[in-house]
């Protein structure tokens, strides 16, 4: 129940800011959790569009976090077979990918940052 | 200084491994001033990311051109399968959208004591932080006959640009029958799989329009990134068009003859209807000037902020680096453009930062619908940057599977512009 409390707090705020990867304000556990989903997204960004527009590369905003959280741990034991993607999940840290999943989801289309 | 690693870190507000400016609150009146040289893969995302930040931070980019041209992808260009007009991108998005400063104006000096760029319009640029970006610079004179006049005759083409141009007129004027001979520069060099990528292209198209020809690879080196991979597609799609010769056969390359398009090794002299010859490589304009490269003539860096070991408050990406294990790829650029961001305004403006992540991918095509990839996990250690996983393309695998590399290559090229330039 705690945690998804503090889930809801930090999408909250992920909403109500017009946040950037480096923000600086009050509640700054919470806020460090999205700056740090921002900053790691940002190296999604090199193949992934944030803007939700998909070339030939999936999506990867406003998903479900668990959901994303499962894809990333079936990615990093191999379950799911992906050159790139096996790589990237095996080099992030649980706390990295959960960061991470919760700033995505709130992400919308259109509403790219930076 | 010990810094963290990606395992042992958590989260530092700030930046305290980041040298000569311990961490300020952010100001909220006066902004922070960054200079940018160099608008290519690396500076433009720095640029882009810096000034997407909290709007505290004053970004200038200064680059000559006016549009930019991928190295990435040129190759398809050369064999006739994509436009040159599809490799440029244009610095309006960053400007308008991000508010950049882009000044199309080439740096002439620095001056780290006073914190100025002086250009060679004649304007000064003042800095709380400056980025260098400049990508590589060619070693003339390195190979006897090899200079800058020779770029016109045997193209390196290894700067997109009129240079890439140049070497596909050659390519569609030469008659069939004729020989492209590729020389292939020492380590390190920009994109290590790029010559032979390139080599695979260029057989593509020979092999629809001017089937007699045949490609002669005299490499500096006596192995290469790939090899396997590459060697396997050549007799696969090309078999008997594609020689590589290594150094230990032909003892190195000599000299060049432009006079008579010949290019002499230790024991042999080879001559060709075309020749690109990529020369020996070293860390861009205005780093030997400014004191930022070492002897090695790539420039050191901070592992996790990619601030100069040599000169503080001067922090350097892409190409130009002496990065470790890092290769020297435009996504690496990308990626270290971005921790290098994120730690300029960790230090500018005391937000926050984490562990540094860094990640290459390289598409490379063999042929239109057969392509390889890697994916490269570093981290920052000690003083360097070494690999933590990596997984690459292994022979064998079915065409399905190199079909959806190429799928994922194309998707990958408009999503990394994209977030380069906007």
């Amino acid at each position: 129940m705690t945690q998804t409390i503090a889930n809801g707090a930090r999408r909250i705020i992920a909403l109500l800011m017009a946040i950037s990867p480096f923000v600086f304000v009050a509640y700054p556990g919470a806020v460090a959790e999205i700056n740090r989903g921002a900053q790691l997204a940002a190296m999604c960004a090199s193949c992934h569009r944030l803007d939700g527009r998909d070339e030939g590369i999936p999506t990867i905003i406003g998903l479900d976090p668990k959901k994303l959280v499962e894809t990333m741990e079936a990615f990093r034991s191999g379950k799911r077979v992906s050159q790139i993607m096996n790589v990237v999940a095996r080099s992030l840290s649980t706390e990295e990918i959960a960061a991470l999943a919760e700033y995505l989801a709130v992400q919308q289309r259109g509403s790219e940052r930076p | 200084m010990n810094c963290w690693t990606r395992r042992q870190f958590g989260y530092l507000a700030g930046a305290a491994c980041l040298t000569g400016l311990a961490p300020r609150v952010a100001r909220s009146q006066a902004k922070s001033r960054v200079v940018v040289i160099g608008g290519g893969i690396g500076g433009a995302t720095v640029a882009r990311y810096l000034a997407a930040g909290a709007g505290t931070i004053e970004v200038t980019l200064v680059e000559p051109k006016l549009r930019y041209a991928t190295c990435f992808f040129s190759s398809l260009y050369l064999a006739g399968m994509r436009s040159f007009e599809s490799l440029t991108h244009g610095y309006e998005t960053l400007a308008q959208r991000y508010g950049i400063n882009v000044i199309h104006d080439a740096a002439a000096t620095i001056d780290p004591v006073a914190k100025t760029v002086a250009l060679k319009g004649g304007s000064k640029l003042p800095y709380d932080r400056l980025v260098l970006a400049p990508g590589i610079a060619f070693k003339f004179g390195a190979i006897e006959g090899y200079d800058q006049a020779a770029t016109e005759i045997m193209p390196h083409a290894w700067i997109a640009g009129p240079q890439t141009e140049l070497l596909r007129r050659q390519l569609e004027s030469m008659e069939d029958g004729g020989l492209f001979l590729i020389v292939a520069p020492p380590n390190p060099f920009r994109c290590p799989p790029g010559p032979y990528e390139r080599a695979s292209l260029v057989a593509y198209y020979f092999k629809q329009f001017k089937p007699k020809s045949k490609i002669l690879i005299l490499d500096a080196k006596d192995s290469f990134f790939g090899q396997e991979l590459f060697q396997d597609a050549w007799a696969r799609h090309y078999p008997g068009m594609i020689e590589w010769l290594p150094r230990q056969f032909t003892g190195g390359i000599k000299a060049v003859d432009v006079k008579h398009l010949s290019v002499e090794t230790e024991g042999e002299t080879f001559k060709a209807a075309v020749v690109n010859f990529i020369p020996p490589q070293m860390a861009g304009e205005l780093t030997q000037q400014a004191g930022l490269a070492d002897q090695s003539g790539w420039c050191p860096i901070e592992p996790t902020s990619f601030e100069s070991k040599l000169q503080p408050g001067i922090h350097i990406i892409g190409d130009a680096i002496n990065s470790g294990e890092m290769p020297k790829s435009a996504f690496l650029a990308n990626s270290q453009a971005k921790v290098c961001a994120f730690a300029i305004a960790a230090a500018l403006t005391g937000s926050d930062r984490f562990a540094p992540y860094l990640f290459n991918t390289c598409f490379t095509f063999l042929a239109a619908d057969d392509a390889v990839s890697d994916a490269i996990a570093f981290e920052p250690t000690e003083g360097t940057i070494k690999i933590s996983e990596i997984l690459i393309s292994q022979v064998g695998e079915d065409a399905e599977r190199r079909r959806q590399v190429v799928q994922a290559a194309n998707g990958w090229y408009a999503a990394f512009t994209h977030d380069v330039f906007g």
